[in-house]
């Protein structure tokens, strides 16, 4: 257990090196990329700055706290689409039977999937994150460390619900674009300024697309931690990496072989 | 035309066909109508300002049609262009070009259509009433219509950088974010400072989203028909962008194969 967990570890940076290396082929491209994703992600903060301009507050919530949002939720992307943003492709592998290439391997079929597409242009995310948690005023060796835990914490959720979103591809036939659309769902809920959601909402925000992980309980653990919001943050995560895992491997266990023959 | 009719028709019933890709779509539209509308009531409560959701809701509802409604026809002809299945095609007697753009529009149409009537529903249960009358709901509808088969010119406009750029993702996204921002899909320009204004006033996204989209609640036909020139103009302009890259492309193609 150990020696293969160590194994895909050593897999797991071995192909990290290889994508930047190849996305190093073409350097001025690479970098346009990343730049055109740090203007593309500070267009939209864009945006909401001009919004807390005309007002200081929405319903308490400053720019401060928008820009540590924005800081959470563009690592946390970052990571994801780094890291495991192969993911994604599970419906289109599903539909065209590529799947079954993933299946045959001796190693686990889940992480090979994860890996199997990152896009270098994602730096940008972190140049974006790391700016705007500069730019917060929240800045103090304690928060950075926290901000890096929440990001941290905050790509295993997002790859749980990219994992239950594209799971359907196993129970409901062409669903790429549902996948996706749910998946954008909870991204777009979770860059909205929290404190607009109180009473049900907020109960809506917490459980059933639960952005507020994302964007409440990380913000709030930065300018107001407590062990115990970061104990209920950890395992809310885990319960949903818990679940993702769960619909992954019951959707396998429906899933037939397409029949296509192929070799990774 | 026939047969361009007969491709709209056929991927018209191919994404009509895809139900699942449809209701997700719709859970998206309905998940931004919700946050927005939620935003603005929290807004207008804050600034003692009734009415506010009930604007916004309905310019964004005609706003995210738009976007949302993009089939991405720049990754098709994307993939065209890279994989070389694009010179299979441009020796029919059928222009490559329109075919794709006629079935673009086909698939275009379906989602558009489909999320008017639902966001339509929606809007009116949040908001009561809309901010235009009743007569000029059908003007406001065609012409965001109008505003959506433009916008997959400009995609096809984005397709065609394949030319010059390994990868068009980036730019396709960070051409929807200008979107957004220069043209005001998501918070109207009207809010935005004068200076920013002034600027997106010179883009293709002020004149192709905000001044068909503003008519909702600014309804007027000296705004109507500012928006139809200001239209014309740019396709125009985007179209003979299309024609040189299009003329550049199937040189390469003669030259080096498919």
């Amino acid at each position: 257990m150990a020696a293969n967990l160590k194994n895909l570890i050593k897999l797991f940076f071995y192909i990290q090196k290889s994508n930047l290396k190849t996305a190093f082929l073409n350097k001025s491209d690479a970098f346009v990329n990343v730049l055109m994703m740090t203007i593309n992600n500070l267009s939209f903060i864009f945006m909401w700055w001009i919004i807390f301009q005309d007002r200081n507050s929405i319903n308490g919530w400053q720019f401060g706290q928008m820009a540590l949002l924005f800081a959470i939720g563009n690592n946390a992307f970052g990571f994801f689409a780094l890291c495991t943003r192969g993911i994604q492709l599970i419906p289109e592998l599903i539909e065209n039977g590529n799947l079954d290439n993933f299946l045959t391997s001796p190693q686990n079929s889940l992480f090979l999937i994860a890996t199997s597409e990152a896009t270098f242009a994602n730096w940008g995310d972190f140049v974006t994150g790391f700016l705007m948690f500069f730019l917060s005023g929240y800045v103090s060796w304690h928060t950075f460390g926290i901000m890096l835990f929440c990001s941290f914490m905050g790509f295993i959720l997002m790859f749980a619900i990219r994992l239950l979103a594209s799971s359907l591809a196993f129970f409901v036939s062409d669903s790429q674009r549902l996948g996706d659309n749910i998946f954008i769902s909870f991204l777009t809920f979770a860059s909205q300024p929290a404190s607009i959601f109180t009473g049900w909402y907020k109960v809506i925000f917490l459980t059933i697309l639960p952005a507020g992980l994302l964007s409440f309980v990380p913000v709030n653990l930065i300018t107001n931690f407590s062990w115990s919001e970061c104990l209920f943050f950890i395992l809310a995560v885990l319960f949903f990496f818990g679940i993702s895992l769960f619909a992954y491997h019951t959707g396998l266990k429906r899933y037939s072989s397409g029949n296509r023959f192929g070799v990774r | 035309m026939i047969k361009y009719w007969s491709l709209f028709l056929v991927s018209f019933k191919q994404a009509w066909n895809k139900k699942a890709n449809l209701s997700g779509l719709l859970f998206f539209l309905f998940i931004l109508l919700f946050i927005y509308n939620r935003l603005w009531e929290v807004i207008a409560a804050d600034s003692f300002t009734s009415g506010l959701n009930r604007t916004f809701i309905w310019y964004l509802l005609f706003a995210e049609m738009i976007i949302l409604s993009n089939p991405k026809i720049d990754r098709i002809l994307f993939d065209d262009i890279i994989s070389g299945t694009m010179a299979y095609y441009i020796n029919k007697p059928i222009s490559f070009f329109f075919m794709r753009y006629v079935e673009a529009v086909g698939t275009m149409s379906v989602s558009f259509f489909v999320m008017g009537g639902f966001g339509t529903l929606i809007t009116l249960l949040f908001t009561g009433k809309p901010p235009f009358e009743w007569w000029q709901f059908p003007i406001i509808f065609i012409m965001c219509y109008l505003s959506s088969c433009i916008n997959i010119i400009m995609y096809t406009a984005i397709g065609m950088c394949t030319l010059w750029l390994a990868s068009i993702r980036t730019l396709a996204m960070a051409i929807e974010r200008l979107a957004f921002t220069l043209g005001g899909a998501i918070f109207p320009l009207s809010i935005y400072p004068e200076w920013f204004i002034n600027i997106a006033q010179w883009t293709p996204f002020y004149s192709f989203y905000y001044l068909t989209i503003k008519l909702v609640y600014d309804f007027s036909f000296s705004n109507l028909f500012h928006a139809i020139f200001l239209n014309m103009f740019w396709i125009l302009l985007v179209g003979s962008f299309i024609a040189l890259s299009y003329h550049k492309l199937t040189k390469r193609i003669n030259i080096y194969g498919g």
